[in-house]
Order: structure tokens, then sequence, then C-alpha cells
């Protein structure tokens, strides 16, 4: 059982998985009518397990993310700094006159004795931003999941509605009556497009909606798109619509702009930290970040170095006073 | 001049000048001169300045964005791709990536020479918003991902080149150890075009690129999926060009993941070069299959019948050769056995640090 558990926790693991389904995949479109493997028990449990292995990576980390980002040690020691990717010695400088310096960031700030300890903090949302994504993916399948079992389910789900212009159809306790029929031409005699004109009669609503090629209606959980029209003998026309059902439709939208967003917060926001810890005359700072470390470090180097100079001719006029 | 008559100028031109480009590029690998690259670099320019009054001609006279038809999307992926490459060398110098990149915007141009030129007007199932959002955010992806492309191969032959150089110098020092001579200890450097950066560089290039592409091709499938679900009543249906964005997607995933668990640098550009031979399969897929889509005209015949086969033997070709070549680099990669890795660009904070 642990054993198990430490395997679906493992990165690794789930790294292999998601290779094991590209491969899959690769076979599925490499012959015609191979996208019956898509369908097949195997490729479902990879998916499956895929599924179990995301949630299970995100669910044993959060934690001690959590943890980590909510209350960082503020009170830590020199080797901490010293050891950290960036770490300085500040001469001349203030930690007040740094924190004032930081923008943007939120600080804590405690003393001991005579010395003071600062840390400032940016973008710990970004640190989340991998397990927001994995959320998002898990929505988007439970949505497949509510799709496969409730919409297949659906006896309209996948049928074809065929209605004659001015006649009418029975669908799931409303009726579906086609008013109108058109074909738009361009100049040159190409299908601009097809528009059908149709009222759904429930009860006492009636509403009249013009259905597209892009324009599909969707009334109470089915939607009905354009399929094929016809002409009938005695000149009438005819539209096949084709039926579907829309459950699990929001949970894969939602799933998908979920996804989408802590793709781009893991991507775009860098977690950013500061220590910065000043006993009687030495003053230090270090700092990390999970991304794009060169600009963060750059940013800094900026500010020590406005306020290192700006101390140095601070020092300049106070000597020639004493002179 | 008319704006057809403009336009065909244009592309004819900027085929001849992509082609000349990638020939003085190619040609720099047998006669070093520094002066062949610069040249290259700038008839691509040259190259690109007139293929973008085609584009702009045709977008002009055809009353929709050029990235509609097979010949529009080839052509507008060539132009793309030398727009990244341009914007790549206004701050930084790459000039040298010019030696994969003009070659693909040839092949590319070369592709949509072939396909009819005839604007048609657009039919019912492409007449939707997503048409203007979905395709150029999937060909922006697309770029980015041969920028990570030449990135990756470009860390890999200087990976190779500096870890050949330290064999050397490994072999030569333990010659003059042998006979008591203390040699002056230095560093192997790069010689020719990868001198001009370091590995640190390229992988930072390309992830970076890879961190570009990633978001916008998830956009793109997502856009996609709600195109489809308009059009024809399924977010999702396993045709090859569906299947391999996902299979691309998959594989950029597996590479984000790579780094932040400090695998090889050069793992990591592995990855990301066999993403881009994904999205190639993607892109042809597309280009071969477009032509499908007319027959939905015929709107009983199905509504998946543009996923039909026919795009598979040209595009499992295609992906082959470049798998093949990759392996091969693979296959013939060298390393001392005292070889260092480069250091990953990115560090991860996952754990953070413990005072």
């Amino acid at each position: 059982m642990n054993f198990a558990i430490k395997v679906l926790t493992s990165i690794r693991f789930a790294l292999a998985t998601i290779g094991v389904i590209i491969l899959v995949s690769v076979v599925g479109t490499l012959y015609p009518g191979g996208d019956i493997v898509f369908g097949s028990p195997l490729f479902l449990a990879l998916v499956g397990i895929l599924a179990i292995s995301t949630a299970l990576c995100s669910l044993t980390r959060i934690v001690p993310l959590w943890r980590d980002v909510r209350r960082p040690p503020v009170e830590v020691s020199d080797h901490f700094i010293q050891t950290l990717p960036y770490a300085v010695h500040l001469s001349g400088v203030t930690l007040t006159q740094v924190r004032d310096s930081l923008k943007g960031y939120m600080i804590r700030e405690t003393r001991t004795g005579k010395t003071t300890f600062l840390l400032a903090q940016k973008g710990r949302i970004g640190r989340f931003g991998p397990h927001i994504a994995h959320f998002g993916v898990l929505i988007l399948l439970l949505g497949v999941a509510i799709g496969a079992a409730y919409g297949n389910a659906n006896p309209y789900n996948n049928k074809i509605a065929v209605i004659q212009e001015g006649g009418s159809q029975q669908v799931d306790g409303f009726t579906l009556r086609l008013d109108d029929f058109n074909v738009s031409y361009y100049n040159n005699g190409a299908v601009r497009d097809y528009t059908a004109t149709v009222t759904v009669l429930d009860g006492n609503l009636i509403q009249t909606q013009n259905v597209t090629v892009n324009g599909p209606l969707t009334y109470k959980g089915l939607t009905f798109y354009l399929y094929g029209y016809g002409v009938t003998q005695s000149g009438n026309a005819w539209v096949a619509f084709q039926i579907k059902s829309t459950s699990g439709l929001p949970f894969v939208w939602v799933g998908a702009a979920v996804a989408l967003v802590g793709i781009m917060l893991s991507l775009y926001v860098p977690h950013k930290r500061i220590w910065i810890k000043e006993a009687d005359q030495s003053t230090q700072l270090g700092a990390i970040s999970n991304k794009s470390s060169a600009r963060f470090f750059r940013e800094i180097e900026g500010v020590r170095t406005k306020l290192e100079s700006h101390a140095h001719s601070v020092d300049h006029t106070t000597r020639s006073e004493e002179i | 001049m008319d704006a057809v008559a403009l336009e065909h100028l244009g592309f004819e031109i900027a085929l001849g000048t992509y082609l000349i480009s990638s020939v003085l590029f190619i040609l720099y690998f047998s006669i070093k001169k520094r002066r062949l690259v610069e040249m290259g670099f700038t008839l691509a320019l040259f190259g690109f300045a007139f293929q973008t009054l085609a584009l702009a001609s045709r977008w002009l006279y055809a009353g929709y964005p050029p990235w509609v038809s097979t010949y529009e999307v080839m052509s507008f992926f060539a132009w793309a791709v030398m727009g990244a490459y341009v914007i790549l060398n206004v701050k930084s110098d790459y000039k040298s990536a010019g030696v994969l990149i003009a070659p693909l915007a040839f092949v590319l141009l070369g592709f949509a020479s072939m396909q009819p030129t005839n604007p048609a007007p657009l039919i019912p199932a492409l007449q939707s918003v997503w048409i203007f959002i979905h395709v150029p955010i999937i060909i922006l992806a697309y770029c980015a991902f041969v920028i990570a492309f030449v990135a990756s191969v470009l860390y890999l032959f200087k990976d190779k080149q500096l870890s050949e150089a330290r064999m050397t110098e490994g072999f030569n020092r333990q010659r003059d150890v042998a006979s008591k001579d203390t040699p002056p200890s230095r560093t192997p450097e790069s010689t020719g075009i990868l001198a001009n950066f370091s590995l640190e560089q390229l992988d930072e290039l390309a992830y970076k690129s890879v961190a570009v592409g990633f978001p916008l091709l998830t956009i793109g499938i997502i856009t996609g999926a709600i195109w489809a679900e308009s059009a024809w009543g399924s977010y999702w249906s396993w045709d090859p060009i569906e299947t391999w964005a996902l299979i691309t997607w998959f594989v950029f995933l597996i590479y984000l993941h790579a780094k932040t668990q400090n695998w090889s640098a050069s793992l990591a550009a592995y990855i990301a070069a066999f993403g881009f031979i994904s999205a190639i399969c993607t892109f042809l897929g597309v280009g071969y299959v477009l032509p499908f889509l007319q027959t939905y005209i015929s709107v009983s015949t199905g509504l998946h019948g543009y996923a039909g086969g026919g795009a598979i033997s040209g595009t499992v070709l295609f992906c082959g050769i470049l798998v093949a070549v990759l392996l091969l680099l693979l296959a013939t990669r060298k390393r001392p056995p005292n070889a260092t890795r480069a250091p990953p660009a990115q560090t991860d904070a996952e754990s953070g640090p413990t005072p």
C-alpha cells in the first residue's frame, strides 16, 4: 500500500504514464480507424492512472507547500543567508532603507535583542500554479466522464432529427418546428451559409432561433446541429439535425479555463523571497526565486547599488562638514 | 500593379531569398567566413520584408486574414518563423540560428507554392470568429517551438563540441603529465557559430520559448475545442490533428516538469526537440487534411469527414526523417567520463530552503 502511494505520488511515474499515453496515441493516428484505441480499456486505464497520480501528486505536496509559503522562517541563521543563490553584505545601508525601496512585496519583520530580521515576499500564488493546473485538468476529466456516463445514457444523444419545412418533431418533452430553410451564396456561386429557422414549443414557451453551421441551438441540455438537408419529391425542403447532450460540458470548459490560469501562474509568476538580517554593524541580504533568477537578482542589485552610492555620498558630506 | 501581382512578386522574391540565404548559411559550415552569416541574415531580412508585403496585399484583396487555405497557412507560418528569428536578433546575436530557420522557412514556402493560391470564399464551417483566433494562436505557439527547437539543437551541438574538446584536453593533460610538464589549465571553448552563446543561454532561450509556446498551444487547443463544439457538436473527436496537438502538449508538459526536476539540460533539449517534431506532425496533418474540409460543403457526408486518411503517409515520412536525424545525433554523442553537466537555467524552489 505504502509502495503504491509512493509510486503514484512520484512525478517520474506520472511522466512515464504520459510517455505511454503518447506512444499509444501515436499508434492510434498511424492507421485509418486507429482512433479506436482512444476508447479502449487500455487507454481509459492509462488516463485513469494519470488522473489519480495527478491528484495524489498535488495532494501530498500542497500541505508542505502551504506551510512553507504561509509561515516561512523569518529569523534565519547567517549560514542560511550566505547559502542562498544571491547573498551580499550591505555596507552603510540599513534594513529600513532596503524595506522602503522594495515595491509590491509582502513584508514581515521581527526583532530579537539587537538583531532585526526581515522577510520580503512576492508572487506566492505562482507556487500554487501547478496545483491549480492539476485541479483544472481533473475538473475537465470529470466533465468528460460525466459526458460519457450521462450524455451517452441520454436516449436522444447522437440521434438525428429530420424535419420538413413547416413540420415539427417531438424531442424530450418539447417540440421543434422548422419554419424556414435558406441557403445563401457568394457572387461566384459558392455557398456562404445554411440557415434553418426553428421554433421551440414547450408548454407556454415559444422561442424562435436561427441555426447555422457554426451556430447550433441549445435547449434543455440538448444541442441541435445542422447535419444535412435536401428536397422532397414534392419540392419541400427538409433539414437533418444532429442532437447532442450537453452533459458535463460546463465542467470541461471550467476545467480548461482553470488549467490555463494555473499554467500561466506557474510560468509567469515567479515566487521571490528576500531575507535581511541586521545585527550590530553588519547587514546581510540573501534572495531566492523559483524562476528567472537573473532578472530578479539584477533588480535587487539595482536597489542595493542605489542605496549604497547614496550612503557613500552622505558619508562624504558628513566628512566634509567635520573638516 | 494590382494586389494579386504584388502578392505573387513578393512571394517569389521571398522564396528566392530564403533559398539563397539557406545556401549561404549551409556554406558557412565548409567555408568558415563570418561574412556568410551576415549576408544570410541580411538576405533573410530582405525576404521577410517582401513576404510581409505579399501577405498584407493578400489580406487586402481576399478580404480575410491570410491563414485559411493551406497555401496561406504554410506561408503565414514561414513568415511568422522568420519574424520570430528577426525579433530574436534585435537584442542579442542569434544570427547563426538562421542555419536552421532559413531552410525551414524555405521548405514551408516551397510547400505553399505547390498549393492552389486562388482565395476561395469562406465555406460555412470556416465562418467562425474562432478561425481568426484559433489559427494564428496555434501558429504563434509553433513559432515558439521552432525557436525552442533551434536553441535545443544548438545546445546539443555545442555540448558535443565542448565534451569532445574536453576529451582532447584531458588526453593532452595526461600526456603532458607523463612528460612531467604541467600545462596551464584552461577550459575548452567552442568555436565557429557556436561561440556566440553559452550553454546556459541556449538552455534559457529554449525554456523561455516553451514558456511562451505552451500556454499559447493550450489556448489554441481550447479554442479549437470550442470551435469544434459549436460546428460539429463534439469538442474532441481524436482526429489526427487533435491527437497530434495533444501529443505535442504532452511532450512539452514533460519538458516543463523536467525543468522543475533538475534533470540534465541536454535531456531537456532532446525533449524540446521531439516536441517540435510532434508540432510539425500536427501542422503537416493540418496542411494535408485541410483540403478535406471542403467536402464539408455536402453537409450530409458527415461532419468529421475532413479528418480522413491521406495525411498520414507524408506526415509519417517527414517525421520519420526528423526522428532519424535526432536519433543519429543521440547515437554519435560522446561523453568523457569527467564531463560535467551544465547547470539548469531554472532553479526549483519547490521544497524551499530550510534555515
